[in-house]
C-alpha cells in the first residue's frame, strides 16, 4: 500500500511536467493546425539554455525559467514568421515534413555547438526531498509541478481572458471572420507559435533539472507531447493536464506492476486505443 | 616488364575486386558519429583514425617486402542500425574495402556482422560485447571486448569480500542485446553466491524515468543495485535515486562511470558509483606503435581534447589485431586473413590479444569507483587494489 501511494505521487509529479511538455505542442497544433516535430527539439534547446545560463551566469534554475522561455519565445517568433508563415496554407503533410526537417536541422546545430557530451542542471538542491504521509516527495519535482501547473492556468487565463487571446482563439475558429474583425494571421501566429516555444522552454529548463541532457533527448519528447496531445485532446489546455497526469500515472503503474520494460508499449497503445474509441480526445475534440 | 606488371595488376583488380599489391590497404566502417550514440561513437571514430596514423608513421604494414599505407573508409551511421548495415554493404560491394572495422555498440554488431560473414570479409569490432554476437556460428567476426556476460563477474567477486557483505540484490537492465547477456550472465553468477536477487527487472532502453523501480527497490530495502544500461540512463537512475533517498550500501554499474563526461555531469553525485573497465591507461601495457597505454592516453586526450577510455584502447587493438594478422599471412587475401586473426597472439596497449574458438577475447573487468571525483581502481585480477569505499553513505550524510 505503501509503495502504491509512493508510485502514484511519482506519476503525478512526472504527469505535471509530461503536461507542460505538451502544452505548447496543443497550442500550436490547435490554433496553427500544425503538428510541430520539432517541439522537442525546442524542449531540448529550453534545457540547454537553463545549462548555459547555470553554469556560465550562475543563474538559479527557476530564475532561468523566464529568460528560456523569452530566448525560445523569439526563436520561435522567427521559425514561424520567415519559414513556416511561407507554407502555412500548405496542406499539413508538408508543415509536418518541414517541422520534422527543422528537428533534424536544430538537433545536428545543437551536437556542432554543445557537443554529445550529457550535461545535468545540478542547483545544490537538486536532490532534496522530504516525507509526505510517508512517500518521499523529490522537492524539483514538486517546484517543477508547480510551475507546470502555473503555467497552464496563465495559458488559460490569456487565452480566455485577455484581447490577444481571444483573437487567437478566434483565429483558430474562423479565419475568415477574425480577419474581418481586424485580426492580422501573420503576425498571431508567429506570436502563438513563439509562446508554443516559449512553454516548450520552460519544461526544458524543468527537465535539465530532473533528467540529463543531449542533443538527442528531443524526438522522445516530442513523442510523448504527441501521445499526450491525442489522449487530452486540443480544447483547452486543463485537458492537456489532465492528459499529462493520466499518461504519468499509467507510466508509473505500469513500470511496477506489467514492467518497466513495457511503459512505451502501454503509452501508444493507450494513444491507438483512444483514436479508435475516442478520436476526439479522451475529454474534448482533436484536430 | 612494366607491361606485364599492369596486366598483373589488372588481372587481380578483376579478379579480387582491387589490386593484391602496391595499394594502401583499406579499412571500411561506419561509425555512430552523430545521433544518440555519438558520445560513445567517437571513440571508435578517433581512436582508429589515431591507431591507423601512428601505424602509417612507422612505416605502415610489412607485406613480403614492401610495405603498405592503411586507409580508414570512414562513414557516419548516424545512430541508425539500418543505415549501418546498407553503410557497410555499400563498403564491401561499392567501395571494395579491404577489411571492416566494427561500429559501437552489440545491437549494431549484431546487424553488421551479417553483411561482413555474408561477403566473408573479416571483421574485428572493439564495440559490442553481448554474447549472441558469437553464438551463431559466424566465422568472419572477432571482438576486442570481454564477453558480456561476465561483465559483473568482478564486481561480484569484490563484493564477496565486503564487510557487512550485502545480502540481497536488485538486477536491473535495458532491453537491448548487450544488456540482456549482461543480465543472464550476472543472474547465473549470483546464483553461485550467497546473495538473493531481490528485484530483477528489465527496463525499456529509452527509458528516463526511473522512479517505479527506484521506488520498489525502496521498499524491498536492498542492499546493492546493479545496473546494466546506457550512460544516459545511468546518470537519470542516480539523479533520481538521490531525489528519492533511495540508499543501497552499493551500486554497480556496467557502463558510464570509467568516463569522465559521467563525472562531469553529475559533479559530487558521481561519488561511491562502482563500474568496470577492461582496460586502465597503464605504463604496463606496451605496443609495438604507440609506445604504452598511458602515452596513447595523453597523446589521444592532446590530439582530440578529451580522455580515452576502454571503448578507444579496444578500438586502436582492433587495427593493430589487423596489421599483426596482415603481417603473419603475408597476405590480404580475405579468407587467409580470417585464419591469420584467429591465430593472433600478441601484446596491445589495451590488454593481450587472443582470440577464442568464437572469435572474442577474454579480459577481466577491473572494478573502479568514483572517490572524491576520481575515478580509483579498487579490485582486479589478482584481487584488492585500493580500499573500496563502502558501504556507501546516505545521500543526507554527504
Amino acid at each position: 500500500m505503501q509503495l502504491l501511494w509512493q508510485i502514484l505521487i511519482n506519476g503525478v509529479l512526472l504527469g505535471g511536467l509530461y503536461a507542460l511538455m505538451a502544452l505548447g505542442l496543443v497550442l500550436v497544433w490547435g490554433v496553427l493546425n500544425i503538428v510541430n516535430l520539432a517541439h522537442g527539439a525546442l524542449i531540448m534547446l529550453g534545457a540547454y539554455a537553463c545549462y548555459y545560463l547555470f553554469t556560465v551566469f550562475g543563474l538559479d534554475p527557476f530564475g532561468a525559467l523566464p529568460v528560456a522561455m523569452a530566448v525560445l519565445f523569439c526563436l520561435g517568433y522567427l521559425i514561424q514568421r520567415y519559414v513556416l508563415n511561407l507554407v502555412i496554407r500548405a496542406p499539413m503533410f508538408n508543415t509536418l515534413l518541414i517541422t520534422f526537417g527543422l528537428e533534424v536541422v536544430i538537433t545536428f546545430l545543437a551536437q556542432m555547438i554543445f557537443s554529445a557530451d550529457f550535461r545535468t542542471v545540478n542547483p545544490s538542491y537538486a536532490g532534496a526531498n522530504f516525507l509526505w504521509l510517508g512517500a518521499t516527495v523529490p522537492l524539483v519535482r514538486l517546484l517543477a509541478f508547480g510551475v507546470a501547473l502555473g503555467l497552464t492556468f496563465a495559458l488559460w487565463l490569456f487565452l480566455d481572458h485577455t484581447a490577444i487571446g481571444r483573437a487567437i482563439r478566434a483565429t483558430a475558429q474562423n479565419l475568415t471572420a477574425a480577419r474581418l474583425y481586424g485580426v492580422n494571421p501573420r503576425q498571431l501566429y508567429a506570436l502563438t507559435f513563439g509562446i508554443g516555444a516559449a512553454l516548450a522552454g520552460a519544461a526544458g529548463t524543468l527537465y535539465g533539472v530532473v533528467s540529463q541532457i543531449n542533443p538527442y533527448i528531443g524526438s522522445g519528447l516530442t513523442g510523448k507531447s504527441f501521445a499526450i496531445a491525442i489522449i487530452g485532446g486540443l480544447d483547452k489546455s486543463i485537458y492537456v493536464l489532465v492528459g499529462g497526469l493520466f499518461l504519468g500515472i499509467v507510466e508509473a503503474l505500469t513500470a511496477l506492476y506489467i514492467g518497466p520494460t513495457y511503459t512505451d508499449v502501454i503509452s501508444f497503445g493507450i494513444l491507438v486505443l483512444v483514436l479508435i474509441v475516442r478520436p476526439t480526445g479522451l475529454l474534448g475534440r482533436t484536430a | 616488364m612494366k607491361q606485364l606488371f599492369s596486366l598483373l595488376l589488372a588481372t587481380t583488380t578483376l579478379l579480387f575486386g582491387r589490386p593484391l599489391l602496391g595499394a594502401p590497404i583499406e579499412l571500411g566502417a561506419s561509425v555512430q558519429l552523430t545521433g544518440q550514440f555519438a558520445n560513445t561513437g567517437r571513440y571508435y571514430g578517433d581512436a582508429y583514425q589515431f591507431a591507423i596514423d601512428k601505424i602509417n608513421a612507422a612505416g605502415g604494414v610489412k607485406i613480403g617486402n614492401t610495405r603498405e599505407k592503411l586507409v580508414l573508409k570512414m562513414l557516419d551511421n548516424q545512430s541508425d542500425v539500418n543505415l549501418s548495415v546498407r553503410q557497410y554493404v555499400q563498403l564491401v560491394s561499392q567501395d571494395k574495402v579491404n577489411f571492416l572495422l566494427g561500429p559501437f555498440a552489440s545491437d549494431f554488431v549484431l546487424a553488421d556482422s551479417a553483411i561482413a560473414e555474408k561477403y566473408s570479409i573479416p571483421m574485428i569490432q572493439g564495440g559490442g560485447a553481448s554474447d549472441q554476437i558469437f553464438s551463431r556460428g559466424y566465422k568472419y567476426i572477432f571482438g576486442t571486448l570481454p564477453a558480456a556476460s561476465d561483465y559483473f563477474q568482478s564486481t561480484l567477486d569484490l563484493t564477496g569480500q565486503l564487510k557487512p557483505p550485502p545480502k540481497t540484490i536488485a538486477l536491473l537492465y535495458a532491453d537491448d542485446a548487450f544488456d540482456v547477456s549482461v543480465a543472464d550472465g550476472t543472474r547465473k553468477a549470483i546464483g553461485k553466491t550467497s546473495m538473493k536477487i531481490a528485484v530483477d527487472q528489465r527496463y525499456s532502453s529509452k527509458a528516463s524515468d526511473f522512479n517505479s523501480m527506484l521506488s520498489l527497490i525502496k521498499s524491498q530495502d536492498v542492499d546493492a543495485i546493479l545496473v546494466a544500461g546506457h550512460e544516459t540512463e545511468i546518470l537519470n537512475f542516480i539523479r533520481q535515486s538521490k531525489t528519492l533517498n533511495v540508499n543501497p550500501k552499493l551500486y554497480a554499474f556496467t557502463v558510464g562511470v570509467p568516463s569522465a563526461d559521467f563525472r562531469n555531469a553529475l559533479g559530487q553525485d558521481a561519488n561511491y558509483a562502482f563500474g568496470m573497465t577492461s582496460w586502465v591507461p597503464s605504463p604496463a601495457f606496451k605496443d609495438d606503435y604507440v609506445g604504452n597505454a598511458e602515452q596513447f592516453a595523453t597523446e589521444y586526450q592532446k590530439r582530440f581534447g578529451y580522455e580515452p577510455d576502454y571503448h578507444a584502447a579496444s578500438a586502436v587493438a582492433v587495427v593493430e589485431a589487423f596489421v599483426k594478422a596482415i603481417e603473419a599471412a603475408n597476405s590480404v587475401d580475405p579468407a587467409k586473413l580470417r585464419d591469420a586473426i584467429a591465430r593472433v597472439d600478441f601484446d596491445s596497449l589495451y590488454g593481450r590479444i587472443r582470440f577464442n574458438a568464437v572469435g572474442q577475447i577474454s579480459l577481466p573487468q577491473t572494478v573502479v569507483q568514483v572517490q572524491k571525483g576520481k575515478l580509483v581502481p579498487v579490485f582486479g585480477p589478482k584481487g584488492v587494489m585500493e580500499k573500496a569505499l563502502y558501504p556507501m553513505p546516505a545521500w543526507g550524510k554527504r
